[in-house]
């Protein structure tokens, strides 16, 4: 076990490289503006564009940038530097992980415990009017674009803009510290948004492979040994079905950290998915560059992380 | 699948298309788009309205989408910056909000007197306006001499330095160290000793941030810093209002978080004495980001905030249908124009251009950009307000045909294909025409309507809609790119002086390889020596007449193709008396606007 987390270590630290090259290739194959005309602004001089390209050692080859830039991050967690926000890219990162963080975990929490309750009563209700109902609504949340539905939400349900005024609206967001009540008032809406397709699609999953798992034979011996029906499905059904939900999850978190750009977006949360908009929008490929980096450690740790679980989850995998 | 199930199932989502579809057909029968007819209500302009008479005390706030560039008086160069840098700092002259034609004294403390035949401009100061904490001592010529200085730094990189204070003696070679051209013989007087008769140039100049005094004993240190710290962490204030800091000045993550919101409060050491802001507002609370949608409906259905960037399409609809009072169209001071390649390929052909500019229908361009509420169709490149417009035809324009059919005249446009040698009134060469614009907004639509006059003209056309920053940077704003023509290039002028619309954009000379601003390499020999001669005349009423001359000569070259003058739509809340600052594209001006 302990040899093939070392393995995966390696390969997840070859496979950052690899990630980490292929973003700086494109920082120099998109078609995007010079980072130091940007820096310098309409109607500088050449003179003054020449100097930012050195301060900022623009002027070297592509492969000595290159290895600035590798050498930067891993050395010194130095991800360049923002044109637009005139800031190192790993302090606004960093600056941003909370809002990501907040949202992101909430929703999962949100999602897990309401998306798996009803995947598992959808299919112990197989083909009843409660199953058909649960599933046709979760197919119209994992039908509709979450933009839409944050818009839906906030002119339905926010204190400022909504029908109803019921939840803090957008722009409302303040960190945990600064005022833990406002702080999980105003993520409330965010929360339910983010968690509703989500939420959908792993009631389907559930359904899906709690159906395929209750026909298997063992289950049928746990029920002829007199079990009670919760038990079976708690713990011997459910057992044998979390494997690809832990999967999913693992990855669905960790790209969610990345960012979630449209709920950000839409309820002005000053996350890392904002950020990351905000920079497209202001070509500022550095910052482009460090969350996408960002995104890559946290997927590839989550990877890490799923198998590990595995092991743990479902007594036949085993690691050599 | 049974036979009579298939049938079912195949009539079923038959009628589920026909449903969406003639859903689709009600849907598109019933958009509208925003504001564009004729009729529309005469919206309010912001012109000539009352400045004063305003509630003191309260809270604003302010919805913006968008962050800041530059905090910092030398870099900054944008609008969203300018409404902090105006409020918290004071130039040596201000448009006052209403008027974007007559620069008043700020920092100043009367007009600037130009001497020695427009090569010497000397300015006194106010004796007792003083800086924020910590520094809070009187401001002095000095910080005025090192702010200027300082834009020639590299770590400061003033966007502007070159074309407005490059007269100044020693400007040409400065790296941030004094400028032997600025001399200050005592603390309330200032001194500019030009290479060239430009003195008005450079008193228009002073209305920008770069003349805003900085304090040299606690900026230096910040400037030689790669880049600049000061105004990015740190920074002291001279107006009625100042970033939210600590003891030491710092504003960064207190009274500024970037990405997330800015807080303006009272400067302490403010003296309304010296300021002719009223200053009504206790604090200016600006919440960056979200959805501009979303933020648009905030302001119109809440209270005591305005929205800072341009509101969406519907936002405008609702605003001009249901919250009337709440919606303001300030021209815009600026314009937008089609670019053409002067200097390669087809378009040096004058006819060729001529042709094209006929064609074109620009009414739909501005149609297509959102109709009368942002603007109207541009007839030449002076912009309403600005000193020659008149002159150069005012609204109407310098009657030539071209200019005449602001709808496009596919035959007058023919006319000039046959004098441009192409008998058949069509473009019969082998020249694939490379047409670069912007992916955001209407960006795509606006490229279509110039490949159309392009089309129609006979040319083939490869079009690229690429993101606003790289159509500039890596496209049209690149000589070696070779781009023929770029339909959605924009420019804001810096002040009301009409050199400032036109020199950057049309001087030959000014064109360099990578951001170029010159866009369409417009480099006549005859309007280059206009442009030389205009900039040298002494006196308002004759620099605006040289400088309409000018307009005049490049729409008779059709050098480019003006479009649409801007105006810009701005909402607030029903209990905000908003005071929009025309010299800047009608942003907020948060030193006159106060809570009803």
């Amino acid at each position: 076990m302990t040899s093939y987390i070392v393995r995966r270590l390696l390969w997840g630290v070859l496979l950052l490289i690899m990630v980490i090259f292929v973003t700086f290739l494109v920082y120099f194959l998109l078609p995007s503006t010079d980072p130091a005309i940007l820096r310098a602004g309409r109607d500088a001089s050449p003179s003054v564009i020449a100097a930012i390209r050195r301060d900022l050692g623009l002027n070297h080859s592509i492969i000595v940038q290159f290895w600035n830039y590798l050498t930067g991050i891993v050395f010194h967690l130095n991800f360049g530097y923002s044109y637009y926000y005139n800031d190192p890219v790993g302090g606004l990162i960093l600056n941003r992980l909370p809002a990501t963080l907040s949202l992101t975990v909430g929703a999962a929490i949100l999602w897990v415990i309401v998306g798996i309750p009803i995947g598992i009563i959808s299919a112990i209700k197989r083909r009843t009017f409660l199953d058909r109902a649960s599933m046709g609504i979760a197919l119209v949340f994992v039908s509709a674009p979450v933009f839409w539905l944050g818009l839906i939400a906030l002119f339905l349900l926010a204190n400022d803009i909504g029908r109803f005024h019921v939840f803090l609206g957008s722009g409302s967001y303040v960190g945990l510290t600064t005022n833990p009540w406002r702080w999980f008032q105003s993520l409330i809406l965010p929360w339910m948004v983010l968690s509703a397709t989500q939420c959908a699609i792993y009631a389907r999953l559930v359904r899906g492979s709690l159906l395929q798992v209750m026909g298997e034979d063992y289950i049928r011996t746990a029920r002829a040994k007199g079990l009670p029906e919760r038990t079976v499905i708690l713990k011997h059904g459910m057992r044998s079905a979390v494997g690809p939900l832990v999967t999913v999850l693992g990855l669905d978190i960790a790209s969610l950290l990345g960012g979630a750009i449209l709920t950000e977006t839409v309820f002005s949360i000053p996350g890392i998915g904002r950020l990351q908009i905000d920079a497209i929008g202001h070509g500022d490929l550095t910052i482009i560059q460090g969350t996408v980096v960002i995104a890559a450690i946290f997927i590839i740790i989550a990877n890490i992380l799923v198998d590990i679980a595995y092991a743990f989850l479902d007594p036949r995998v085993r690691y050599e | 699948m049974s036979t009579p199930i298939r049938r079912r199932a195949i009539v079923a989502v038959g009628a589920m298309l026909a449903i969406a579809a003639a859903w689709f057909a009600f849907a598109a029968s019933q958009s509208t788009s925003t504001a564009t007819g004729a009729s529309l209500k005469p919206a309010l302009t912001g012109a000539g309205e009352n400045l004063y008479n305003g509630k003191k005390g309260g809270t604003l706030t302010v919805y913006d989408s968008e962050d800041f560039l530059h905090l910092d008086p030398g870099e900054s160069y944008f609008v969203l910056d300018y409404e902090v840098m105006f409020a918290t700092q004071m130039p040596l002259f201000e448009y006052k909000p209403n008027n974007s034609t007559t620069l008043s004294p700020m920092l100043a403390s009367g007009p600037a007197v130009i001497s020695n035949g427009g090569k010497t401009v000397t300015v006194h100061i106010k004796p007792n306006v003083h800086f924020s904490p910590p520094v809070n001592r009187a401001v002095t010529t000095a910080d005025v001499a090192y702010a200027i200085e300082r834009g020639a730094n590299p770590n400061v990189a003033n966007p502007y330095f070159a074309p407005y204070f490059g007269d100044i003696v020693g400007a040409a070679k400065a790296t941030g160290g004094p400028i032997s051209g600025i001399v200050t013989p005592n603390s309330t007087t200032i001194i500019f000793h030009l290479t060239a008769p430009t003195a008005d140039l450079l008193v228009n100049a002073l209305s920008l941030p770069l003349s805003m005094p900085v304090p040299k004993s606690y900026a230096a240190p910040l400037d030689a810093k790669k880049p600049t710290q000061y105004g990015t962490s740190q920074e002291v204030f001279t107006g009625p209002y100042m970033l939210k800091s600590d003891a030491t000045g710092k504003f960064l993550g207190i009274g500024y978080n970037p990405g997330k919101n800015a807080i303006l409060v009272r400067n302490p050491n403010w003296n309304p004495s010296t300021d002719w802001q009223p200053a009504y507002l206790n604090q200016i609370n600006i919440n960056i980001g979200g959805s501009s949608e979303v933020i648009g409906q905030q302001v119109l259905k809440g209270s005591d905030s305005v929205q800072n960037d341009t509101p969406t399409n519907t936002n405008v609809e609702l605003a001009y249908t249901s919250y009337y009072n709440q919606l303001v169209a300030v021209p815009g001071s600026g314009d937008h124009y089609v670019a053409l390649n002067n200097a390669h390929g087809i378009l040096k052909n004058v006819n060729v251009r001529r042709a094209l500019y006929a064609a074109l229908d620009r009414a739909e361009m501005v149609k297509v950009a959102g109709g009368t509420i942002v603007g109207q169709v541009a007839t030449h490149f002076i912009t309403p307000g600005a000193a020659g417009y008149a002159q150069s035809g005012g609204d109407a324009g310098p009657k030539v045909p071209w200019n005449e059919h602001p709808s496009g005249d596919l035959a007058l446009a023919q006319s000039y294909m046959k004098a441009a040698g192409y008998p058949s009134g069509k473009y019969t060469g082998s020249q694939v025409i490379k047409l670069v614009g912007s992916n955001n907004g209407n960006g795509p639509e606006q490229s279509a309507i110039l490949k159309n006059a392009f089309t129609a003209l006979g040319f083939n056309v490869h079009v690229a809609n690429v993101d606003q920053s790289a159509m500039y940077g890596k496209y049209c704003g690149v000589v070696a790119a070779e781009i023929d023509a770029c339909p959605e290039v924009g420019w804001q002028r810096d002040f009301a002086d009409p050199q400032s619309i036109l020199y950057v954009p049309f001087y030959g000379p000014a064109i360099v390889p990578t951001n170029n601003s010159n866009w369409g390499q417009v480099n006549d020999p005859a309007i280059n020596a206009a442009m030389v001669k205009a900039a040298d005349t002494v006196g308002s009423a004759a620099s605006a007449a040289a400088w309409a001359k000018v307009d005049d000569m490049l729409v008779q070259q059709a050098v480019a193709i003006p479009w649409i003058f801007d105006t810009q739509p701005n909402i607030e809340s029903a209990n905000v008396r908003g005071i929009n600052a025309l010299w800047n594209v009608g942003s907020w001006d948060y030193a006159f606007t106060s809570l009803k």
